[in-house]
């Protein structure tokens, strides 16, 4: 069990290197040199000498390896780096951003399971009934639809032609109505579709069919259900946080919410590299550490396969 | 409840040979833009800008008074082409690695597999979201950024099913006749696992067009003046206000397209299931 | 005393998926017996069985069932719960399966006694469990099936169907997953089960060796009707039928 333990953790650090190097990376498929795209960023006039001294002050004349330790020694404690910018160190903004995207992602999760899980129940319960036919309707246009596009036309319909909601979610819990909605509703529609056929899959078993032939009540029945659904629920959560990341960033762009995927899309436009490679590195970290607890969750759910 | 009624069959059938036909409908009004587009989707007209649907201009004009039509007939031409070379890229790629890995096994299977698994260790849409970005936006970007992980999948497919059959006495007496492996592989394997994995292609066009268009709507995909869906959307959302056509027309083209693909998809795969 | 009729099916007609599963079945099952039905997979043994439960797939085209004097051919929900568990016990062909494989068994069995607005009396389901074989019962209840051997959850989900007491209880091929030995001790279970709390026993099996051991009448199904039935030993020394005769010739001689 420890040995099991201490082999997951280290593939977990291996991942974790493996991502870093990858960051790391991104900055040498960039075109052009580091230091000359930090400069004219800062609207400095790029002489020879100034880009030598840049470049020399950037470290960019050590050997690869040896940067990307010092790098990496950096990240590890906390300095992702000055901004391409403003010269201010890249990590309190990166912080401030990821608080508000983990209030944005977790609501729109929490909002997800909690319309999903009965949707899909009702779903799985009555097959091919009226009401699963609505929901299976609904859930695949949902699937169907881009997160750009649910913000866009909710934003049109529910700001502009009703005038109800705000159209920049200004931090008020009535500004962060909209982003939720559109980041829930391909959300809510996948984890409907997923924990729909998982419950089917359930149904099918032994079990209840043993259930059933005591005469044992449906209530008790779906409790039963539920529970063993579980494992398999939290590993579909897992995977589509990274969805979620996805999506936060077109939304948070969209409602001009101050998260870290508005942050990363203005990096982009300012080619502010430091900032987008710290915003890999944290939601690469993040999405690797949940799957991998989401995979102990599920052992610990289904102690079937503990072993 | 192993052999369903040939009703369900044939009911699954029809719904199949229903969506093949819209997509094959798409298709054919993308391949052909220049015979169904009413107006050059390129050419400003100062004259007509933001105009309501009219005979002339069908879905009205955006801010410059292009035809939103034609710019959206244009633009399915590139998210259609962009989706399907990609995911066709991704296939062959994936593929034929997955059954050189699962035939193989050893050393190869477990260096390409485990490099396979890390990818998708990933956020995969936040990797592309950087990756486009820093590539600076445009197509070529998009492309490479959405088909790192794409491949993958077909891969992992192709190989699980590779070994499946691996045993199998057929492709044993193929071996045992002394055939080359590239003929067994070609001739025996390849399409024994084909139809999971085109099942696969079919269910990725939908997911491939919403993160082409996704990424084109963030700048990081198809440029200005190029028109795609995505992009048509971002320009115009700016002035929704007073043209809702220019949004609300490239909105109902990008859902009823990944609509038709995502059913087509859902349906082969629900007729596979049986 | 008069011999009571515990089943009654009169003229029974089922399909399954637009196909016909059973033709004009009529059986009846006295009080207190032992019957079984025999014949080859695929000859709609369990297709019976499961019109009995009023399983929601079939189609009844013709006939009716009677429990009783209650006729049970069609039932809703709400008394379908009712009647089986507490009227119609029911040992399914894989009875090992039947519990939640990652749940404890006590709140397992708790559940089922409540569906039946019984109270859960550790006493009662521990003599339940004694009576099949089981002596460990308090241990049992802390485990989960998956941690337990199969046989042993073959032995719990009898003691489970006991423990509701029922009039009639119906097995389906609930052997049919054990070696040869555990098979003997099960089946004698039954037996035991019919002597000394009077329950009615309708088996299924494709035994025919196993049904001469233990029925009082025998059945012989083949394509989904009846085509012989008496008492067990009419139906083995005397078969009518060729097709019997032949069941019997297969049956594995020491």
């Amino acid at each position: 069990m420890i040995k099991k333990t201490l082999g997951k953790i280290a593939g977990l650090l291996v991942l974790l290197l493996i991502l870093s190097l990858f960051v790391f990376l991104l900055l040498y498929i960039a075109p052009g040199d580091p230091a000359e795209k930090r400069l004219t960023s800062q609207g400095v006039v790029v002489t020879k000498e100034v880009l030598q001294a840049e470049q020399e002050r950037l470290g960019l004349l050590k050997p690869f390896f040896v940067r990307y330790g010092e790098w990496l020694f950096g990240v590890v404690r906390g300095d992702f780096g000055l901004s391409f910018k403003d010269d201010l160190p890249v990590a309190p903004k990166l912080l401030q951003g990821l608080k508000n995207t983990t209030i944005l992602a977790t609501t729109s999760l929490v909002f997800s399971l909690l319309v999903s899980y009965p949707l899909a129940f009702i779903s799985a319960f009555r097959k091919n009934r009226l009401a699963d036919h609505i929901i299976r309707i609904i859930s695949f246009i949902g699937n169907s639809l881009p997160n750009f596009l649910i913000s866009v036309l909710l934003m049109y319909f529910f700001c502009i032609k009703a005038n109800l909601l705000p159209v920049i979610a200004d931090g008020t819990a009535q500004g962060l109505i909209l982003p939720v909605l559109s980041l829930s509703i391909p959300t809510i529609s996948r984890f409907t579709r997923q924990i729909r056929s998982e419950m089917i899959t359930q149904l099918s078993e032994d079990y209840v069919t043993g259930m059933r032939l005591r005469g044992v009540k449906e209530r008790y029945i779906a409790l039963n259900v539920i529970r063993n659904s579980l494992g398999h629920v939290i590993t579909i959560v897992g995977l589509q946080i990274g969805m979620l990341m996805g999506g936060s960033v077109v939304i948070e762009t969209i409602f001009r919410w101050p998260g870290i995927g508005k942050l990363v899309m203005d990096s982009i436009t300012a080619r502010d590299y430091p900032v987008i490679m710290g915003f890999v590195l944290i939601m690469g970290t993040i999405y690797v550490v949940i799957n991998q607890l989401t995979d102990l969750c599920y052992h610990l759910l289904d102690p079937r396969v503990r072993t | 409840m192993k052999t369903r009624s040939k009703k369900t069959r044939a009911k699954l059938m029809r719904r199949i040979v229903i969506a093949a036909a819209m997509a094959a409908m798409l298709l054919v009004v993308v391949t052909f833009a220049g015979v169904f587009a009413p107006n050059d989707p390129y050419a400003t007209n100062a004259a007509c800008i933001r105009q309501a649907p009219s005979v002339t201009y069908p879905c009205g004009t955006d801010n410059l008074g292009r035809c939103v039509l034609s710019r959206i007939i244009y633009g399915g031409r590139t998210t259609i082409a962009a989706t399907f070379f990609l995911v066709a890229i991704s296939f062959l790629i994936g593929t034929v690695i997955g059954i050189l890995c699962g035939y193989y096994g050893g050393m190869l299977d477990r260096i390409l597999m485990r490099s396979a698994d890390v990818m998708l260790s990933f956020p995969q849409m936040v990797v592309a979201i950087a990756v486009a970005g820093i590539l600076g936006g445009g197509l070529k970007g998009a492309m490479i950024a959405l088909g790192i992980p794409m491949w993958v999948g077909f891969a992992r497919l192709a190989r699980s099913h590779t070994f499946s059959i691996k045993h199998a006495p057929y492709i044993q007496t193929a071996i045992l006749a002394g055939k080359s492996t590239g003929y067994i592989m070609r001739k025996h394997i390849l399409p024994n696992i084909l139809a999971p994995i085109l099942t696969n292609a079919l269910t990725q066009i939908g997911i491939t067009m919403i993160g082409l268009s996704g990424l084109s709507f963030l700048g990081l995909g198809v440029v200005p003046p190029q028109a795609e869906w995505g992009s048509m959307i971002n320009e115009a959302r700016a002035y929704i206000q007073v043209a809702p056509w220019a949004v609300l027309f490239p909105a109902l083209a990008i859902v009823v397209t990944i609509i038709v693909f995502n059913y087509l998809g859902d349906a082969v795969m629900d007729y596979r299931d049986l | 005393m008069m011999e009571q009729t515990m089943l009654k099916i009169k003229g029974l007609s089922v399909s399954y998926e637009e196909r016909k599963a059973l033709q004009e079945i009529n059986l009846e099952v006295t009080s207190g017996k032992i019957v079984c039905i025999v014949g080859e997979s695929g000859a709609g043994k369990s297709t019976l069985l499961k019109a009995i439960t009023g399983y929601r797939d079939l189609t009844v085209e013709a006939g009716q069932i009677f429990l009783g004097d209650q006729e049970i051919t069609t039932r809703p929900g709400a008394k379908q719960n009712h009647l089986l568990g507490e009227a119609i016990g029911v040992i399914p062909q894989n009875p090992a399966g039947s519990f939640n494989p990652i749940r404890r068994y006590e709140p397992q069995i708790r559940e089922t006694l409540r569906s039946h607005h019984m109270v859960y009396e550790r006493e009662r389901v521990i003599k339940a469990f004694a009576s099949t074989g089981l002596h460990h019962a308090e241990e049992i209840l802390a485990q989960r099936p998956y941690e337990l051997s199969g046989g042993m959850n073959q032995r719990v989900a009898v003691a489970a169907a006991m423990l509701l007491e029922p009039k009639l209880l119906l097995c389906d091929e609930p052997t049919s997953a054990l070696d040869v030995n555990t098979q003997d001790l099960v089946m004698e279970e039954f037996v035991r089960i019919n002597r000394e709390s009077g329950t009615t026993i309708l088996m299924v099996t494709h035994n025919l060796g196993l049904a001469g051991k233990i029925a009082d009448s025998i059945a012989i199904m083949a394509r989904g009707k009846i085509i012989e039935q008496g008492e067990a030993h009419a139906v083995i020394s005397a078969p009518k039928e060729a097709y019997t005769r032949k069941l019997i010739d297969d049956v594995p001689k020491l």
